[in-house]
């Protein structure tokens, strides 16, 4: 522990952030990370199908995935965490497969209620994406003799990928605000290290105004780190003055 | 060249959007190093009759014949539909279409744009798509904006680009859709002296167009379409310069 | 019909609470949003620091954070200013900070940032011709404001306020975590109590499904009504 020495150092005299409180929201951070990044991957893998049928002409699919993301966009994740939270003891005979020990834990309800939300948004986000792809260059690909997948592979999914950048850049955003209710659960992510903390020292200001800052800062990377996706992405968007 | 199939041939082409039937029973036929232009004024279905010819629209009835291989239809509740969604992706891979408003995908570079379907339709290696592609931006005179995306191009850049783009696919006929109509007047010139070396070279088109000098210079068959049906057609210096129905005399008439 | 193990009344009261609270939060974020607008738009640097800082960290931290810093903090720090007050003039003040008020007030607080930013953006849409019209025919500043700024702003700033107001009506559910009983709280406690957590759950999403879908249907026809002259846009 010698090489903590100097943060000993700069907590001395301070009653509520001892290295152990300061453990504490690193441990959160680490948590709300992985509950956040895990469920961003998974709703993205679930959305970029989902997105596809949700703009297929054929109403017997796009109709019951419409029906999803109704649902899931229109009632608060709360609710959603709830559900599933509690909901999962009762599916018959779950606690003797392999799966109880996992869903026991607060951890995994969590993540699949927020991967279920996220898929939800973003499959609304690109189906957007997709609809807005200019019919002319929709023309273009199918008088070129490409294929229907092909032409979504290539031409639509491409274009529409770049066209939803800022509003999945918001997504994030979202996804990691709404993670906070993560605490409800008994999770400790940061908000749930900082409940804790105002709990045992009843600190409201130092432990949610902590908390606050991480957020911040975590909120300002994913913002600036869009920034320069789309500034490299989006290029070809701008004209460029003098031609 | 009796063997060689005719690269084109469309037989009685009918077509109606709703009540209007807008192509009455249209029929062409491009050989190799034709150049067939459709003249007519708006609403005379010219574009709708090209875009027939490589199943953009569905045409309601009639023959489509690409290379000596008739297209297959079957019908369904929403009308007559190909029977071989795979026979018209071959089909539409001989022909290639230059559009009006350009249709370069935009997420693209120029470059990219040009190479994309010969890699992935027709199954071209990455290099060799790309050493054709260079040699045919030198053409169409945009060497030096190989990697500017199609934002970053004038009009008239970005059609001479699409035109690099068709011939990237080695058609055997290029199908033109007003392809000067939304370009400013000052870069007109440039778009058409690139398909006037094109018709000289012996290349099979049918160029839809209201540019008059160059139906009369370059075609070797003009049709003169109204309402859906043939009005007139023949060698530019019969319908262009003689003409007989008054319709296409008062269509040629100097507007003032 | 809807006794639910007697949680019947106690449901229906709780969705009374959450659209009282919704509705309240609403009007206090619209008036704070005006304001937060203006100030943005103000040749008053302090004015305009402030806003930007205000919307700035507001959208940049979680409600829930939010929410129980000025639930548990607003509580402190009320009974250091009554300490303080007593201490001083012997007067003996307790003032408890009624949960619904926090609500509200937080909430309100927290979408007054988003509203802001909705109004701002409305108001920089509205074309400048339109106002010079309005001045040129010897219209006051407030006339011009009240006649031809607001209403145009209001067709720019409709479908942004109604997308706030989408998430705020989903933000109210987590007062039930500082304790205020909305519907959401109660069906949680009846979940756990009587291990039917789907017989309480599903309902009340249900009725935040139907709260979403008639303002949704209400935002369509006031975006029909603002949208008059413009060709449907």
């Amino acid at each position: 522990m010698t090489e903590l020495t100097w943060l000993n150092e700069l907590l001395a005299g301070n009653r509520i952030f001892t290295p152990q409180t300061i453990g504490y929201y690193w441990d959160g951070l680490v948590l709300t990370t992985q509950l956040v990044f895990l469920s961003l991957v998974a709703g993205l893998v679930l959305a970029i199908p989902l997105a596809i049928g949700r703009s297929s002409g054929r109403r017997w699919i796009s109709l019951p995935i419409y029906a999803y993301t109704y649902v899931f966009r229109g009632t608060p994740l709360l609710i959603q965490l709830y559900i599933i939270y509690y909901g999962v003891v009762f599916f018959d005979g779950i606690q003797q497969t392999f799966l109880w020990p996992i869903l026991r834990e607060a951890f995994y309800p969590a993540l699949i209620a927020f991967t279920l939300n996220t898929a939800a948004y973003t499959t609304e986000i690109f189906r957007g994406a997709i609809k807005a792809t200019p019919q002319g260059e929709i023309e273009a690909a199918k008088a070129y003799g490409m294929s229907q997948g092909l032409m979504m592979r290539r031409i639509v999914l491409p274009s529409a990928f770049r066209r939803a950048l800022p509003a999945y850049g918001n997504e994030v955003i979202f996804m990691l605000h709404a993670s906070a209710i993560a605490s409800v659960v008994t999770l400790m992510d940061i908000t749930g290290a900082a409940r804790f903390v105002y709990a045992r020292f009843y600190a409201p200001f130092e432990a949610f105004l902590f908390a606050a800052a991480i957020y911040l800062c975590l909120t300002f990377a994913i913002l600036y780190f869009f920034r320069y996706l789309e500034k490299r992405l989006l290029a070809h968007l701008k004209p460029q003055s003098g031609n | 060249m009796a063997d060689t199939p005719i690269p084109l041939e469309v037989r009685n082409i009918k077509k109606r959007f709703g009540d209007t039937e807008v192509l009455k029973g249209l029929s062409l036929e491009a050989r190799k190093g034709d150049v067939i232009t459709l003249i007519g004024a708006s609403g005379s279905g010219k574009s709708t009759f090209l875009r027939c010819m490589n199943l953009l629209e569905q045409p309601d009835e009639g023959d489509l014949i690409v290379h000596g291989e008739e297209i297959r239809f079957k019908h369904t509740k929403h009308g007559r539909e190909p029977a071989d969604w795979k026979q018209v992706v071959r089909m539409r891979a001989r022909l290639s279409m230059v559009f009006q408003s350009f249709n370069l995908w935009s997420h693209m570079t120029l470059l990219e744009n040009i190479i994309e379907a010969p890699i992935h339709v027709l199954g071209k290696s990455k290099k060799e798509a790309i050493e054709h592609a260079r040699a045919l931006l030198e053409r169409v005179g945009l060497t030096a904006r190989a990697d500017a995306y199609p934002a970053q191009m004038s009009g008239g850049q970005q059609q001479r680009g699409a035109i690099a783009r068709a011939l990237a696919m080695d058609p055997e006929v290029m199908l033109f859709d007003e392809p000067t109509s939304a370009l400013d007047p000052e870069l007109v010139g440039d778009v058409l002296k690139v398909m006037r070396d094109l018709a000289e070279e012996g290349r099979t088109m049918v160029v839809v167009t209201h540019e008059m000098g160059f139906a009369r210079d370059v075609s070797s068959q003009v049709i003169y379409l109204h309402q859906g049906l043939v009005e007139e057609a023949g060698p530019p210096q019969e319908v262009l310069v003689n003409p007989t129905s008054p319709r296409l005399k008062q269509f040629l008439a100097p507007k003032y | 019909m809807i006794d639910l193990h007697g949680y019947g009344p106690r449901l229906l009261e709780g969705a009374g609470v959450t659209l009282q609270l919704a509705v309240l939060s609403l009007i206090f974020a619209l008036i704070l949003g005006l304001l937060t607008a203006s100030a943005k738009m103000s040749r008053n640097w302090l004015l305009h620091k402030v806003a930007t800082l205000y919307t700035t960290v507001i959208r940049g931290v979680p409600d829930l954070v939010l929410m129980l810093l000025l639930f548990f903090g607003g509580q402190m720090a009320l009974n250091v200013a009554t300490d303080a007050i007593y201490d001083r003039f012997g007067v003996d003040w307790y003032i408890n900070l009624n949960a619904f008020a926090a609500g509200v007030l937080t909430i309100g607080f927290i979408f007054g940032a988003y509203m802001g930013e909705t109004f701002r953006g409305a108001f920089m849409a509205v074309e400048h011709g339109q106002i010079e019209a309005g001045k040129a025919y010897g219209m006051s500043p407030w006339l011009v404001f009240r006649r031809i700024r607001f209403p145009q702003m209001m067709r720019h700033a409709l479908p942004g306020i109604s997308n706030n107001w989408m998430v705020l009506l989903k933000t109210t559910a987590l007062v039930s975590v500082i304790g205020l009983s909305d519907m959401v709280r109660v069906a949680a406690e009846a979940s756990r109590a009587t291990h039917e957590p789907f017989t309480f759950l599903l309902p009340v999403a249900a009725v935040y499904l139907l709260i979403a879908s008639v303002s949704e249907w209400m935002f369509a026809r006031l975006q029909k009504r603002y949208n008059v002259g413009f060709g449907g846009h």
